[in-house]
């Protein structure tokens, strides 16, 4: 009887465990949390980075659709795991750089960056962690009113 | 016979486990160790492709219209759509993007209450398509009925359908992708009309009109299936009728710098550099009438 309700329990913890590892990961939750009461979910980037060999371009870039008159949050969450911090570039379809979240003159890297947008067109979007160290992060662009 | 017993209770109590609903599943963001990832990471899908596949659209489309002031109507909604009615995987898949933009509008004015009945027709169709184990279902329901966290909402939406989408596009089905993403355009494109001819206003005037190069991406992307039967025909003839109306607006732009300014710890650039649409009253009712002809059409199949 001891026996089976001994294997019953391995099993039954066994499971949880297993079945913890499958719940969402916290970050998701703790960035959507953080974008503030008046931000309205838009899109979300996931990034997962490596170490960079070379620190001269941001490593991951997507493209998004921004429109005008409308004002976009970026929220900048870095796991805590990463070794570097979340960054963010924004150019648009001319080349030219219409944002940062990296102040180069102050060295204040914000987590928080809104563009209040008059041209609607295709940007990209590119991230990367600090001084091209490993990370994971995720951003989530939202809408502000 | 304890023995028994109690492995008939260690089956059911497993059984229970294993069929429990892990419906936070989509939720999911599970950080893998970075020491092992390579340099870079891209997303798979291409530049343009990106663009398009964007679920995001009725919901800036909704925005606006409350940043306009516009208060909430269901007679936009495609009411008429009955989930058990569809036949076809093309009916199926255009009916899902058509009601994925009802869903991101009833969420935007937070109806999360009214807006069960349609999470139930989407699940359905989904599940014709064998893509609603991705549309997590049961989470959207209760956020749904408890109202609790509108952002919350909102992502499990947008990433249900990213997630249903890319299902169709790897598993060779990318023309049944692309006629989602027609719908949830053509939806959202009926709101906007719609709203403009009720409560007209130079800023979704200009949102309408910009969506001159948005549609021109968007027949390119369905333009490799609109010979494969009649039903894509159809609806490449319809996107090539909107887009006609389309033809001679023009859209320019003015040069400036961004400027930036902190505020509470959050850096706020100002694009100056600006887009203006150039278009005619008459054009504007041109494409209020095929957009709402092309949409009724749709949903009436």
């Amino acid at each position: 009887m001891k026996k089976y309700l001994l294997g019953f329990l391995l099993l039954l913890s066994g499971y949880a465990v297993l079945y913890g590892q499958t719940q969402s990961d916290p970050l998701v939750s703790k960035c959507l949390l953080s974008t503030g009461p008046t931000a309205k979910y838009l899109k979300d980037f996931r990034i997962q980075l490596g170490q960079s060999t070379s620190q001269d371009a941001f490593r991951y870039k997507a493209n998004m659709s921004l429109w005008k008159n409308t004002r976009y949050r970026f929220t900048l969450c870095t796991a805590d795991n990463s070794q570097g911090q979340l960054i963010l570039n924004i150019w648009d379809n001319s080349n030219n750089v219409v944002l940062s979240s990296v102040d180069k003159k102050t060295g204040t890297i914000y987590n928080y960056v809104d563009l209040i947008c008059n041209k609607s067109g295709i940007y990209q979007i590119y991230f990367d962690f600090t001084e091209g160290q490993a990370g994971s992060g995720i951003s989530i662009v939202s809408m502000i009113q | 016979m304890k023995g028994r017993v109690i492995i008939s209770v260690l089956a059911v109590v497993l059984t229970i486990f294993s069929c429990r609903n892990n419906s936070r599943k989509s939720e999911e963001f599970v950080l893998a160790n970075t020491d092992s990832l390579t340099a870079s990471v891209n997303p798979e899908v291409d530049a343009m492709e990106e663009i398009y596949r964007n679920f995001s659209s009725p919901l800036e489309i909704a925005n606006l219209f409350q940043v306009m002031g516009v208060p909430f109507s269901p007679s936009y909604l495609a009411s008429s759509l009955n989930a058990n009615e569809q036949t076809t995987s093309f009916q199926k898949a255009l009916y899902l993007g058509i009601l994925g933009a009802d869903l991101g509008y009833l969420n935007m004015y937070e109806k999360t209450g009214t807006a069960i009945e349609l999470v139930s027709s989407v699940k359905k169709i989904a599940d014709g398509l064998n893509v609603g184990q991705f549309f997590n279902f049961e989470t959207i329901k209760r956020i749904s009925l408890n109202k609790s966290n509108l952002d919350s909402l909102l992502f499990l939406s947008v990433d249900s359908y990213s997630r249903m989408d890319e299902f169709l596009r790897k598993n060779n089905r990318s023309q049944l992708s692309s006629i989602m993403i027609v719908g949830v355009w053509i939806e959202a494109q009926y709101f906007a009309t719609q709203v403009m001819k009720q409560y007209p206003n130079h800023l979704l005037r200009e949102r309408i009109g910009e969506q001159k190069y948005f549609l021109e991406d968007l027949i390119r992307n369905v333009a490799p299936y609109c010979d494969n039967d009649k039903e894509f025909a159809t609806v490449c003839s319809y996107l090539r009728d909107i887009a006609s109306k389309y033809e001679n607006i023009k859209i320019s732009y003015t040069k400036g710098d961004p400027s930036s300014s902190e505020k509470d710890g959050i850096l706020v650039v100002t694009q100056t550099e600006t887009s203006m649409v150039e278009m005619t009253d008459e054009q504007l009712a041109e494409i209020i009438d095929i957009t709402g002809n092309v949409r009724n059409k749709l949903i009436a199949n």
